[in-house]
């Protein structure tokens, strides 16, 4: 009964794996691949569970076929985005290309909401900024970031965004992050 | 009064990988750079837009495999569903062909068990 459950779910995660690049879904190195190729089943699973109602459920392998198509439509907004930036000769996808992308792809109605979720992350990343350039001045304040090098003050943005995240988070997401 | 400080959550050891963002920025830049040679910059938004955009996408593609989970009268969402949904939505054109790859496999593994019941009956 264990083999047989076993079998039915090799095959349904690596499919998507597979016609991208010849692997084993035997090895372990595939599970390493399957980590660059998709993105992790748990946060998926949590987001799928959001737009249910309560009394949903969500069998394994819909989450498998979401999880593929989520890199596909990754792949696929990425693609025409780097088609612009070469066609305007850029080397850099920016924001931009891929609000571009997406209207053009027909998710125009993707573009409000994620330009308010960017907006807001400008704004975390602003502040960041500006206590960057002050640097003596806020570190004397914080107490925190001794060394304001450009890397650090990256970082800085995400701790803020962090605490931003869990005053959000808490009627967003569940707050478990151990079921990996 | 003692409370976990501002910094608590990364100085031991971060909250998630995430961060603010419901999935993880490394994996997002990583699947993008595996879409086309092409892509050799990504910008350090284009991860954060891509962890919201993914979002949006999920929620989308799950309330309309939801709407066919309901129609049949169950109350668990399968693959079927998905690209049941996928099939009928034109924004989702783009993933038909892997959704009926899928499908495919997974009617050969159908068809086995139901010769299976047959045999066992």
């Amino acid at each position: 009964m264990a083999d047989g459950q076993g079998s039915s779910r090799s095959p349904a995660s690596p499919n998507g794996g597979g016609s991208h690049e010849s692997g084993g879904d035997q090895s372990p190195r595939s599970n390493v691949r399957e980590q660059d190729r998709f993105l992790p089943i748990a946060n998926i699973s949590r987001i799928m569970k959001k737009a249910l109602p309560a009394n949903g459920k969500i069998a394994k392998d819909a989450k498998e076929t979401v999880q593929e198509c989520v890199s596909e439509f990754i792949s696929f907004i990425t693609s025409e985005a780097s088609d612009k930036c070469q066609r305007e000769k850029r080397k850099t996808i920016n924001g931009d290309d891929l609000l571009w992308a997406m209207a053009t792809l027909g998710f125009e109605d993707y573009i409000e909401p994620l330009k308010v979720y960017l907006a807001r992350y400008r704004e975390m990343e602003g502040d960041t900024k500006g206590s960057a350039k002050t640097a003596d001045g806020s570190a004397k304040r914080d107490g925190m970031q001794p060394s304001p090098s450009s890397q650090l003050a990256h970082q800085g943005s995400f701790s803020q965004g962090m605490n931003y995240g869990n005053s959000q988070g808490q009627h967003m997401m569940v707050p478990m992050q151990g079921t990996e | 009064m003692r409370q976990a400080g501002a910094y608590s959550g990364i100085l031991s050891g971060g909250i998630s990988k995430t961060g603010p963002h419901s999935l993880p920025l490394a994996r997002i830049k990583k699947i993008m750079k595996k879409s086309s040679d092409d892509v050799k910059m990504i910008s350090g938004e284009a991860p954060i837009i891509f962890s919201k955009a993914c979002e949006l996408f999920i929620e989308k593609l799950t309330k309309r495999a939801w709407i066919i989970t309901m129609q049949g009268k169950r109350r668990t969402l399968h693959k079927e569903d998905v690209a049941s949904a996928v099939i009928a939505t034109d924004v989702f054109d783009f993933l038909v062909n892997l959704v009926t790859e899928s499908n495919v496999a997974d009617n050969k593994c159908e068809v086995n068990e139901d010769s299976q019941v047959i045999v066992e009956t």
